[in-house]
């Protein structure tokens, strides 16, 4: 798949570092380019300057959150060929309805297993 | 009793012809002989023919009986092979399964390790432990209590949820609920349920050596969270010891940090006068 790049967006440093270190090691790609953003707002700017191939997101954030972030990366950017995952603590049916009705690709539901989640991102990389 | 020369020309003519019918006869009796003995001859040839066919068809036979006695050995072992070998798949499968299982535990264990001695302020390690808790560990609900070693109480210093709401002074004495009683033991307590509302589902003494510096509390897991996996109990185990020595060492740190600025500006306020 060659060198990929990603969007990690959590305000918890150790949840960010997690997810990056798993990133690291995706089957098949050659070089993962992570680029880090605390919130929603943080994002949307690194969104708008970058080229990415995954956003991987939090919802619970300062400023703005997840699904306000999903939103106006749908909406207002217009951004609609970029997977975007959200990775949150809000693990209801309900809460992934919203998430997915807001425009994400996929759901996972912290603590989240690292082979799951490499198996979503592989899935969403390749195609 | 004188014939006639034309009745005797006309019997001579009639025993010409028998005599040549008889000839005719003998000619094809003698055909007819030769190609019953060609025939015989034949029948021989094909007997012989016959036996050797069956002698060549028995060996041909015998062999391919072998042949197949042996390909049915080799298809055995070939078989007995395939089913040792699946056998050994499915292992590696499962050897595979437990090896990404391992490396997500350490990977887990490292990121926490790492990010719980990254720093030397005591906010941030307090920030660390609460985002190993709810996020690595899914705590929905949940305690950090460090030890007042003046008043040998436990006071909140982080947590999520109602907790802070429940505990009036934000400080538990030592042998009083069962933080208390983790505190005053130095012994973890768990629970196999996620915990109802209020109920402590696991309760963690943050230990140097025998020496108890604090307690985490978890309260409630998130909806969809079952109970404490193989993997949270290491997580568990690892705050157990780490995050006592960096919250130890971070305190530390940042009290020899306030004496060193407080010397520091007498002895400029020194140097002035």
């Amino acid at each position: 798949m060659g060198a990929k790049s990603f969007l990690v967006v959590d305000d918890s440093a150790t949840f960010r570092q997690l997810l990056c270190m798993s990133l690291t090691r995706l089957d098949g790609v050659a070089d993962s380019d992570i680029t880090e953003a605390v919130d929603g707002e943080d994002a949307l700017g690194k969104l708008k300057d970058g080229k990415f191939d995954l956003v991987l997101t939090d919802i619970r954030m300062p400023n703005m959150d997840g699904l306000e972030f999903v939103r106006r990366v749908r909406n207002d950017l217009n951004r609609k060929d970029i997977p975007i995952i959200i990775i949150s603590t809000k693990g209801a049916d309900e809460d992934i309805q919203l998430g997915m009705s807001l425009g994400a690709s996929g759901y996972l539901s912290k603590p989240i297993s690292m082979v799951k989640l490499r198996e979503l991102v592989t899935g969403y990389l390749a195609g | 009793m004188a014939e006639k020369p034309e009745e005797i020309l006309k019997l001579f003519s009639k025993s010409e012809e028998l005599l040549d019918m008889f000839r005719k006869g003998k000619a094809f009796t003698e055909e007819l002989m030769y190609e019953n003995e060609r025939l015989r001859y034949r029948i021989v040839q094909l007997e012989k023919e016959k036996i050797d066919l069956s002698d060549t068809l028995m060996r041909e036979i015998e062999r391919f009986r072998l042949e197949n006695s042996q390909l049915s050995g080799k298809v055995e072992f070939l078989d007995s092979r395939f089913q040792e070998i699946e056998a050994e798949n499915k292992d590696f499968a499962l050897r595979y399964v437990e090896v990404e299982e391992q490396n997500e535990s350490l990977a887990n264990l490292y990121v926490a390790s790492y990010r719980l001695h990254s720093t030397l302020d005591p906010v941030e390690v307090v920030q660390c432990i609460n985002e190993i808790l709810m996020n690595m560990i899914g705590s929905e609900e949940f305690g950090l209590f460090v030890v007042d070693e003046e008043t040998n109480e436990l006071v909140l210093a982080g947590y999520e949820g109602e907790i802070a709401q429940r505990l009036e002074r934000g400080r538990v004495s030592f042998g009083e609920g069962l933080e208390g009683m983790v505190a005053q033991t130095g012994e973890p307590f768990f629970t196999e349920d996620a915990g109802d509302r209020g109920e402590v589902c696991a309760a963690i003494p943050l230990k140097i050596k025998e020496r108890v510096v604090g307690v985490i509390a978890i309260y409630r897991l998130l909806g969809h969270k079952m109970g404490l996996s193989g993997l949270d109990h290491k997580l568990l185990e690892l705050l157990a010891g780490h995050a006592a020595t960096a919250l130890v060492s971070s305190k530390l740190y940042a009290a020899a940090d306030r004496k060193l600025k407080t010397i520091e500006g007498f002895m400029s306020l020194l140097r002035v006068k």
